[in-house]
């Protein structure tokens, strides 16, 4: 949900649902899962799956207001900015099936949703290919929502588009903070995570806490994936083939199949080419099968050209709040110590003229000179 | 500029040549000794040198531990770990050049979201780790028949080799499932295992002299066509006739189910639990690795149904994948054919998939999906098993979901004995008890099964023995007993003897 939200945003309100009455879960927290998802748990999982239970119980059980549907959609493949540059744009095989599970937590005794007057809806949608998606969305909601396939396909239409407006806003707001740690030669910090770690119930605030130092966080999801940067960032790899495109991975990543994963080992290339990344943060959550093989790649693609790694592993539902800060300290004094290093080793290996660093006039210049060029 | 310093880069497999084909052998591993044996005989059939991995032992796992990233599922662990001591003993004995000029290995790879499909990235890490980076791994996509070269290399992954592997797999299946279905009611223990490894080494002998055909197509047909497996079967037919069993013994049916890898595999990487469940005093029913070919072979329709418009071209296609099930259907029943018909059929993949559907969404991929239920429902509600046992890796990311949301199908099938064991490798007492308790309650249903079909036959056991001795053939491990309703054999098995009586 936390990489496509605005999605289900748009198609709810475009199908003639008002804002007031699109209630999300509130983010996941120790006292939910303790409230609402207690008993619930069917089997011993990774955390973001287990927390489900939490907010399935919230939805049920904690609102002022009974609702009436729960969609809880089971994402098979995700809208990637990598779509067309890696072999598959998959979701993780427990996202896509969590639905299932932990509906049967709700199910086993009676139909919790039924009991409470609930209608419980999972659509499988295939989001890496928007073309399948009305038919998906239609086949499960028609009934639901007393749909007809049009009305499904100006929403579905809808929601790509909300998405890719706020994805290209983010996007941008990321090159604008990329921008000024270029123009004052200031380091930031990459966070080499997936999406639900932005729930601060799952990744506990790690980067936040450093943000209060006053170092810049970027998330991978958000890197601007610009001609001009990524051209600046990949262009000689890419003319020396060692890479198809600036978005493709086969050079660090064979099996590129799962679409979070695929974005993960390209923001650890980008982390370790961008010369104001000076530090990447790895955030991954207990027994998470897909970060596993990734651990030492992305370690490796980082720190190759000296940028810093630190990971904080097996992430659960208790924050340890102690131990974060000591990590965060250290962090912080290595960022302070190395940064600048780091930042002009970085550019050296670069070609000079950085986008970020010319202005309007001279990147319209440039661009319109690449455009002469190319003719 | 970039040269300054060198970024990153994975692992990529330098050249198995041509030339190097007569002096190098391929390794491979992940299904039993007897589908090894036979795809082993494939690959000397196309002049290849070939051997499978040692079977997994306990040292595996410790092995890969040591070398791949925290949090590895046990078949990863297990599987590289396997790679690793074999590897680690090579270059002790014949040293690090003589190693990595003498061997490759080839590995199955591919499978959407799962690990599954990411396993070489680790086999690459404990390469890497053993100072091994040099080593030719190789990927054989389960996908894809033929992915041969341009320009022909070591190893050819093409038609003829991948046809080979199927059949050696439906074979072998056919073999697995005729073995555990003799062994727990043999007269004489140890004759199953002896006449087993009988039969692979002759099978292994008939793959081996497989007669090729040079275009890919003709190929194709004749192993759709030909008698020559079916013939080479009906010969292990005759050995395994000379088996006497008991089906009298009572025996709970236990179907096991799970992870693909665990599942198969028959050692120390599940505990030798289906061993040791017919120590226990039950009767197994092995997964065959078929089942899971045919649902890859399947799921392309659901795919293409999916589609938003479903135009002639596409219907084309679908035909085409359903004529090809037929086929492969079809020479799974000419192989159980050939033995008699006494191996298990083939669950029809629409059933599964309408089994589970109140439960777990068909398309949902990674691991075996929605078959976990399905085939759990298949058996109890066909009688097929008195309980199912689920092996599930621990970590397993989608045997997690699918025994999730098992819960659900036990609130509404309560009298389903299921057990879920999560296996680590070195767990074995903790799962072998857990297994042990659902267990204990298939077995107190496998007696009363009997005791129900005794009261049906309204015959003493002294008399159902006698109608046994004259008619000497039920005696044999190639005698079909027909399915009377109950899952365990020894009750079937006494209702079948009354209808020979009656007749």
């Amino acid at each position: 949900m936390w990489s496509t939200h605005q999605f289900w945003v748009a198609f709810l309100r475009e199908i003639g649902i008002s804002s007031e009455n699109i209630v999300f879960s509130s983010d996941t927290s120790e006292e939910q899962g303790r409230e609402f998802g207690k008993g619930r748990g069917t089997v011993d999982c990774c955390y973001p799956v287990k927390a489900m239970s939490g907010h399935y119980g919230e939805l049920i059980f904690g609102q002022k207001n009974k609702l009436h549907i729960i969609m809880s959609p089971m994402i098979y493949s995700l809208p990637s900015f990598m779509r067309g540059h890696t072999s598959e744009n998959l979701a993780c095989t427990r996202v896509m099936a969590g639905p299932e599970n932990i509906r049967a937590g709700f199910m086993k005794e009676s139909d919790v949703f039924g009991d409470n007057g609930i209608k419980y809806a999972a659509p499988f949608v295939n989001m890496a290919e928007p073309e399948m998606v009305p038919k998906q969305m239609y086949d499960c909601l028609k009934d639901v929502f007393d749909i007809d396939m049009a009305e499904t396909q100006r929403a579905v239409d809808a929601g790509y588009n909300a998405l890719r407006v706020f994805n290209e806003k983010a996007q941008a707001e990321t090159r604008k903070v990329l921008t000024w740690c270029a123009r004052n030669s200031k380091p930031c910090v990459l966070v080499l995570g997936r999406p639900y770690h932005m729930d601060p119930g799952i990744g506990h605030e790690i980067e936040a806490d450093l943000q209060a130092y006053g170092y810049p966080i970027v998330w991978l999801q958000y890197l601007p994936v610009d001609k001009d940067l990524l051209d600046w960032i990949f262009g000689e790899e890419v003319q020396a083939k060692k890479i198809r495109s600036p978005l493709d991975i086969s050079d660090v990543w064979t099996s590129s199949n799962s679409s979070n994963t695929n974005e993960i080992m390209w923001g650890a290339k980008f982390g370790a080419r961008f010369p104001w990344i000076t530090c990447v943060l790895r955030l991954s959550s207990y027994e998470c099968g897909m970060d596993q093989p990734t651990y030492t790649p992305t370690q490796k693609i980082v720190e190759a050209a000296g940028t810093l790694f630190f990971k904080f592993g097996d992430l659960d539902s208790t924050k340890p709040a102690g131990s974060i800060r000591i990590r965060i300290e250290t962090i912080v004094h290595y960022l302070a110590k190395y940064s600048e290093k780091i930042m002009n080793q970085k550019l050296a290996l670069l070609p000079p003229d950085c986008p970020l660093l010319l202005d309007k006039q001279e990147q319209s210049e440039k661009s319109l000179a690449s455009v002469a060029g190319s003719d | 500029m970039a040269t300054a310093v060198t970024h990153y880069t994975s692992y990529k497999a330098r050249p198995f040549t041509r030339e190097q084909r007569d002096k190098t052998t391929i390794l491979f591993g992940g299904l039993t000794w007897k589908h090894e044996r036979l795809v082993q005989g494939v690959f000397n059939n196309l002049n290849y040198n070939a051997k499978p991995l040692p079977n997994i032992a306990r040292a595996d796992l410790d092995a890969g531990k040591e070398l791949i990233d925290t949090g590895a599922c046990c078949p990863t662990i297990f599987t590289t770990g396997s790679l690793v001591n074999f590897l680690k003993n090579e270059v002790a004995v014949n040293g690090k050049q003589k190693t990595l000029d003498d061997y490759v290995f080839l590995t199955a790879g591919a499978c959407g979201p799962c690990r599954f499909g990411q396993y070489h990235e680790s086999y690459e890490m404990a390469l890497d780790g053993m100072g091994l980076k040099d080593f030719r791994l190789f990927l054989l996509a389960q996908d894809q028949l033929d992915q041969a070269p341009e320009k022909p290399g070591g190893l050819e992954i093409n038609m003829h080799l991948s046809l080979g592997i199927v059949w050696a797999i439906l074979v072998g299946d056919i073999l697995t499932d005729m073995e555990y279905l003799t062994r727990p009611y043999e007269v004489t223990p140890g004759e199953t295992d002896r006449v087993m490894k009988e039969s692979a080494d002759y099978l292994f002998e008939v793959f081996q002299q497989r007669p090729l055909r040079s275009n890919k197509y003709g190929m194709l047909a004749w192993h759709f066509l030909s008698g020559y497996f079916a013939d080479a079967l009906r010969v292990v037919r005759k050995k395994f006739d000379a088996i006497e069993v008991d089906r009298l013994q009572v025996k709970p049916k236990v179907k096991i189910t799970g992870e693909f890898w665990l599942q198969t595999h028959e050692g120390d990487g599940n505990y030798n639990i289906k061993r040791w469940l017919e120590q226990e005093g039950s009767e197994v029913m092995p997964p065959p690795v078929a089942v899971w070919l045919g649902y890859l072979l399947h799921t392309p329709l659901w795919r293409l149904a999916a589609k938003p418009n479903v135009d002639r071209k596409i219907r084309m296609k679908m035909a085409m994948i359903r004529g090809m099930e037929k086929l492969y259907n079809g020479t799974y029943n000419r192989f159980r054919k050939a033995m008699g018909n006494v191996p298990h059929e083939l669950p029809d993949q629409e059933e599964l998939k309408q089994l589970a559907s109140p439960f777990f969404h068909h398309e949902l991929r990674g691991g075996e999906g929605h078959m976990l239920i399905g085939k759990a429902l298949h058996a109890h509600l066909h009688k097929h098993a008195n309980m199912t046992c689920e092996l599930s890796p621990y970590s397993c990311m989608p045997n997690t979901m699918s025994q999730g949301a098992m819960a659900n199908v036990l609130g509404r099938h309560p009298d389903l004995l299921y057990a879920p064991i999560e296996i680590k490798g070195d767990a074995e007492v903790h799962a072998l008890s857990r297994c042990q308790m659902i267990l204990t309650e298939a077995k107190k249903r496998s007696q009363s099964e009997f005791v129900e079909a005794m009261a049906k036959t309204g015959l003493t056991l002294e008399k159902i023995r006698q109608i046994e001795e004259k008619n000497p053939k039920v005696k044999k491990a190639t005698y079909r007993i027909p399915h009377y309703g109950y899952a365990s054999t020894a009750a079937n098995y006494a209702l079948h003897l009354a209808s020979m009586r009656a007749n």
